[in-house]
């Protein structure tokens, strides 16, 4: 069966803190050993130190993880400078790591590298992949298109972008002992896993219509002719770009739109505004914004139709991938997001999760995985 | 002691931990509080925007239902400038003909009386000849032959007496021309309807007979004892003819659809009745036995520009003017009242006297 254990701490000090982690872990554990795991951790932290700490304790595990906005776990609820560390325990699962690095670079060699190493090992055909990319180097449309086309658009992905507290800066991704940036880690299931997923959002688009009359990827230069960061400036003044306010894109006739968040980046002098995922040209955006409830009702929502979706009797561990733009919104009443997922199920279920720069998930329960912003994705992983 | 050294440097370590969590916690509070406030700075931004576009798109529709309004005013405007211009000149040529007729005819139906009289004297001149002189000479009396004198004698009064009848109807059509189209009353004068409607009826007299293809129309004037009525005459005989002409054309549709055997059995007529309703008001009701307007088309009948008729047949202004010749010329109502099979009816009310002269 699939074992699942979380330790979270939010001790500042990278060693007390891993400490702290790891006896919780070895508790829960109760003797047996951890075949990969995920780690989730503040941006001040010590990475290499807490890597290094994991691995002297379980050697050679399979590990991936990134930087957050924010941590939440079934230990301490929602943390911000905290460090949460999930590990998995099966003898009919096979869990494996790969990273691609420099991604800006060579994006598809990288990807295929990635894919070979977190291939290797594996019997049974994969099932499921779990990946933390780069948020702030390159278009996480583009490097989700190579993902699901290396996986030939067969095996469903989860995860979500590594994030710096809402600096925009930099943001590092873990893979085993190694601290990376520009890099895409993931971790790739194989055997009897189980799982199920629901994604919700809460934005709506409000305001006038403009039409994207030039882009490149995921920066957007004119909107109805003008440079994009005018169209920003009408609705939040002379602030720079808010990633809480995306752009509700609507492609050529279509009614239903997606959301696409700024990464922060902006030219001053052309105008233009960088996004974490791809706008085509001719699209209708719309600035689009939320409240509190709104974004609280559809986190509940993306438990509850995940738990509704699960095709085992009941799942063995819950992640979260939620965007920081919620966590910016919601501000004190953050806490409450995990809270209501909670609420959900009686028994408790080890969970562990962050808050990303861009989530990933199907939207259909066995499709091709898309680039999302603002949601809040729910993954309930067990065994058949 | 030395468990309690041990216990110390637990605690110590425990207080240095949560002292590193706290000072964590209020740096990152801090750095919280200063984001809530960008956010909050960002939503009223956002919102202040938001509630400028709502403003600025109401101001929007606010001048374009202004504009719309103005449109349609424009147009109706246009259709009565139009119409006025057009009833303008066929009065102006109505009363023209009707003037240009009138000496001449006048001339020949003065003269008449003269012409029977001296006809007379001449016959009897003959009828004496003849009865002095009963042979007369060859000559006389081949002529008197060959002009059949005795036929003469008899067709010149039948004929002068026809003469008289049709004189008689050219004088009474010009005068009806001239009491519809009153070109001579500008302004409200004291006017009696019935001499209007009788005008108008005469107009459309040949609209009314027996023709080849329609029954003729039979109509029923029930007349009240009407006072004069303070109004623009001309004005108002318009609407008589385009309520007149719309019942006949109804009518006649309906005889169309009907077989012989129907037409006779349901004779088609229009019903003409005038009373006083109060001191203040007269009403005319113009009622036809058609096969009557449906809901719809009733709603829309005083839209300018709205016709059922065939391209060319109907402007879709007579209904349109003639309610604005009641209700705004005159500050009275038109109403229509219809039943489907049975028919309709056009109900006017007008005013017995000006609104400005009973104001003073």
């Amino acid at each position: 069966m699939l074992k699942t254990v979380v330790g979270h701490s939010n001790d500042p000090d990278s060693i007390s803190a891993i400490t702290e982690v790891l006896e919780q872990c070895q508790q829960s554990l109760s003797g047996a050993s951890p075949q990969a795991g995920i780690l989730f951790a503040a941006i001040d932290f010590e990475h290499t130190l807490i890597l290094n700490q994991i691995n002297q304790t379980y050697p050679g595990i399979e590990l991936i993880g990134g930087t957050t906005d924010g941590e939440m776990s079934s230990i301490l609820g929602f943390e911000q400078d905290s460090l949460t560390l999930m590990l998995f325990c099966s003898d009919t699962i096979a869990i494996r790591a790969g990273i691609g690095r420099d991604i800006s670079q060579d994006l598809n060699s990288a990807i295929k590298t990635a894919i070979a190493q977190a291939t290797t090992g594996h019997t049974e055909p994969i099932k499921l992949c779990i990946t933390f990319p780069e948020s702030l180097s390159t278009s996480a449309v583009l490097i989700l298109d190579s993902l699901n086309q290396a996986l030939r658009e067969k095996v469903p992905v989860f995860g979500g972008l590594t994030a710096d507290r809402w600096q925009f800066k930099q943001t590092y991704q873990f893979y085993k002992t190694e601290v990376c940036s520009d890099a895409i880690p993931i971790l790739l299931f194989s055997g009897s896993i189980l799982f199920s997923h629901s994604v919700a959002s809460g934005w709506t688009p409000i305001g006038k219509r403009g039409i994207v009359t030039k882009s490149s990827q995921n920066i957007v230069y004119e909107i109805d002719g003008k440079p994009a960061l005018e169209f920003y400036r009408h609705y939040l003044g002379k602030r720079m770009p808010a990633t809480e306010y995306p752009l509700a894109v609507f492609e050529i006739n279509e009614t239903h739109y997606y959301l696409r968040a700024t990464n922060g980046v902006y030219d001053p002098v052309v105008g233009s505004v960088t996004f974490f995922g791809d706008v085509p040209e001719q699209a209708i955006v719309q600035i689009a914004e939320t409240t509190h409830n709104s974004i609280l009702s559809a986190s509940r929502t993306s438990m509850m139709q995940a738990l509704h979706n699960y095709p085992g009797k009941e799942p063995a561990a819950a992640l979260y991938f939620s965007c920081c733009g919620r966590r910016q919104v919601l501000g004190t009443r953050t806490k409450e997001e995990y809270a209501l997922t909670q609420t959900c199920f009686t028994a408790s279920l080890p969970s562990c999760g962050f808050y990303t720069n861009g989530e990933i998930s199907p939207l259909e329960q066995q499709g091709i995985s898309y680039f999302h912003n603002q949601t809040f994705i729910t993954l309930l992983l067990g065994e058949a | 002691m030395e468990s309690e050294q041990i216990d110390a440097l637990v605690m110590i370590k425990h207080l240095e931990r949560e002292n590193r969590i706290l000072r964590k916690k209020l740096e990152r509070s801090e750095a919280t509080c200063l984001e809530l406030e960008q956010t909050n700075q960002k939503k009223e931004y956002l919102l202040r925007q938001i509630i400028n576009e709502l403003e600025d798109s109401q101001k929007e529709v606010q001048e374009k239902r202004q504009l719309e309004q103005t449109l349609i005013e424009l147009k109706q405007t246009q259709s009565q400038l139009i119409h006025a211009e057009k009833m303008s000149s066929l009065g102006q040529l109505v009363a023209g003909v009707a003037h240009e007729i009138n000496n001449p005819v006048n001339f020949i139906h003065g003269n008449l009386r003269y012409l029977e009289e001296y006809s007379q004297n001449l016959l009897n001149v003959v009828q004496l000849y003849q009865h002095h002189y009963p042979n007369a000479v060859a000559e006389i009396q081949a002529q008197a032959d060959e002009i059949d004198l005795d036929f003469l004698q008899k067709d010149l009064l039948k004929i002068l007496i026809s003469m008289k009848l049709g004189t008689d109807r050219i004088c009474k059509i010009v005068l009806s021309l001239r009491i519809f189209s009153r070109m001579d009353e500008a302004e409200f004068k004291p006017v009696d309807i019935h001499e209007g409607i009788d005008s108008t009826l005469l107009i459309l007299q040949h609209r009314l007979k027996s023709k080849p293809e329609y029954s003729e129309i039979q109509v029923i004037r029930n007349y009240g004892n009407l006072p004069l009525v303070e109004c623009y005459g001309g004005q108002l005989n318009q609407v008589f003819m385009n309520i007149l002409v719309n019942a006949i054309d109804a009518l006649d549709e309906l005889n169309e659809k009907r077989t012989v055997q129907e037409r006779k059995e349901n004779s088609t007529q229009i019903t003409i009745s005038t009373s006083v309703i109060d001191l203040e008001w007269v009403q005319i009701a113009i009622v036809d036995n058609g096969s009557g307007i449906p809901k719809e088309i009733r709603q829309r009948i005083f839209d300018p520009f709205f016709t059922t008729k065939p391209v060319g047949k109907g402007t879709g202004m007579g209904m349109s003017i003639s309610y604005q010749i009641v209700t705004e010329k005159h500050g009275g109502k038109l109403e229509c009242i219809s039943t489907l099979g049975e028919g309709t009816e056009f109900a006017i009310r007008i005013p017995v006297r000006h609104k400005i002269d009973r104001a003073s």
